[in-house]
């Protein structure tokens, strides 16, 4: 390996090492609250809501739940490991480093994103396990998920980095991305909600991220699944340009 | 380019609310000096040290390391660089070795040479034992000695300790200074920063007072004496930051009858 390649392996370790430490809070309980997702929606309540769209219930809301378990867990991940690290003044380590910001942004943001691919796909082992989840359309699926993934990874950078205490960071958490997550149509078919639910429903962007991955497990959307996948390119490079940009001045890194 | 250890140029280091840190600084250090830089709180010593290793954004002015952009194209001039700052920025999730082994991985050190490296100065700073305890349970002296190993690691050609005795034991204090010395007669140039005057006296052949921002007077201890008309390091100090009245020195002349 080359001492640029070691440089950002280390970088990358050290991420993925944070979150394997404390496993049991880092994917163990995002593992579990998926689990009693799908036997509350699926069990209790997919009994009596019979089909959606011709989709067994249990089966409509478990790619949604996939790709919320990535999203939460990428994000989750990312802003409390830089927010950690700032107060500790441990990030200084990596800061006076040779490695350049493109180096640093790309390790801190592969750590949630990994956290996040983990937890998923356990999410998705144990939802195979107890329905049959088809797969439709891999070739929208694996790209749709990785963008979401990395969308909110780079999300989480941003926050964590702009972040100056812990509250920051649970704020958008639990006041701006779970709410739209929850009213992005995990559990249901916005084409099912009244006026004017569902025209807001589709100025939330979560809408079109859930879409494009149920689209990928079970081939239905209520949206273009082309225009979703350019929306979603263009908002992730987007992100990442601000992120670089960020770790370049070093915006509240550096003094 | 300088053949220089650090060769810093009209340096400016002025805060987003308006401080100036530093006001056009010059200061040159020659390969395998042991330099200090004294000043009071807030006379702009550490942001001399975070403008060199990249902690903070100069706002204007040039940082050379051995010849290499500290700023702009900052690759091989931070690589040059060891840092022990003051503060114990330690990662609570690793552990003694980990901290180490990530250290020097982040400077691209292969595996093997880590593995050496870490064992080397584990022995060196007494952490054997503790290789395996998470860094948030050491105490400070611990904690302080692991900081140091770690701005060793990469084996840097400019150490820059940062107020490293500060609230050590004497037994530390005797140790480092041992292996500072050690390490600066086998080449490596050593920065220091210290509120032990005695200690600078001691080791630094050259010194830098920096006052305000600014670097006001350097030479070796007995220089900066003859340049305050005092007779040591300590009372030039006092002259420095306008406490003439604290002189022990002038209080024992006082008191012998």
């Amino acid at each position: 390996m080359s001492v640029a390649q070691i440089r950002f392996f280390t970088l990358w370790r050290r991420e993925v090492s944070r979150f394997m430490k404390i496993k049991k809070q880092t994917l163990g309980a995002p593992l579990l609250e998926t689990f009693l997702y799908i036997s509350v929606f699926g069990a209790a309540l997919g009994s009596r809501v019979g089909e959606l769209h011709g989709i067994e219930y249990v089966v409509f809301v478990i790619p949604g739940l996939i790709m919320m378990t990535w999203s939460i867990n990428a994000f989750s991940n990312n802003s409390s490991s830089i927010l950690q690290q700032k107060f500790q003044g441990a990030i200084q380590d990596q800061l006076s480093s040779p490695a350049s910001p493109m180096e640093l942004l790309l390790a801190f943001s592969l750590g949630g994103f990994m956290r996040g691919l983990i937890v998923a796909l356990l999410a998705f082992v144990a939802a195979s396990l107890l329905v049959d989840l088809p797969i439709d359309h891999i070739l929208v699926l694996i790209p749709g998920l990785f963008l979401v993934g990395f969308f909110f990874s780079q999300l989480g950078v941003l926050v964590g980095v702009r972040a100056e205490q812990f509250d920051d960071v649970s704020f958008v958490q639990t006041f701006v991305l779970q709410p739209l997550i929850f009213l992005g149509g995990v559990f249901y078919s916005a084409e099912l909600l009244p006026q004017p639910f569902e025209t807001l429903t589709h100025f939330n962007p979560i809408y079109y991220m859930i879409n494009l991955v149920r689209y990928g497990f079970v081939g239905y959307t209520e949206v273009s699944i082309p225009l979703s996948l350019l929306a979603l390119v263009a908002a992730t490079g987007a992100l990442f340009a601000v992120n670089l940009r960020l770790f370049s001045t070093g915006y509240k890194l550096r003094a | 380019m300088s053949d220089k250890a650090l060769h810093i140029t009209d340096l400016v280091k002025r805060y987003p609310a308006g401080v100036e840190a530093l006001r056009s600084v010059s200061l040159d250090i020659e390969p395998g000096e042991f330099f200090g830089l004294l000043g009071p709180n807030g006379a702009g010593k550490s942001t001399l040290i975070h403008c060199t290793t990249g902690l903070a954004q100069p706002t204007s002015g040039a940082i050379e390391v051995f010849g290499h952009d500290a700023i702009d194209n900052y690759g091989e001039a931070r690589q040059a660089v060891g840092l022990a700052p003051q503060e114990l920025n330690i990662d609570w999730f690793l552990t003694v070795e980990e901290t180490l082994d990530y250290h020097a991985g982040y400077f691209g050190m292969p595996k093997r040479e880590r593995r050496e490296r870490t064992k080397e100065l584990l022995e060196t700073f007494s952490l054997t034992e503790k290789r395996d305890e998470r860094t948030r349970n050491l105490s400070g002296g611990m904690k302080r000695r692991l900081i140091l190993a770690r701005a060793l690691m990469h084996r840097p050609r400019l150490l820059i300790l940062d107020e490293p005795t500060a609230g050590v034991d004497i037994e530390l204090r005797l140790e480092l200074w041992h292996y500072v010395q050690r390490i600066n007669q086998e080449g490596t140039t050593i920065l220091l920063t210290t509120h032990y005057l005695e200690e600078a006296e001691q080791l630094c052949s050259k010194i830098a007072f920096i006052n305000d921002g600014e670097i006001v007077a350097q030479g070796s201890s007995r220089e900066l004496s003859d340049r305050y008309g005092v007779p040591n390091l300590e009372d030039a100090y006092l002259a420095l930051v306008g406490r003439k009245e604290l002189s022990r020195s002038q209080a024992e002349v006082e008191v012998t009858p």
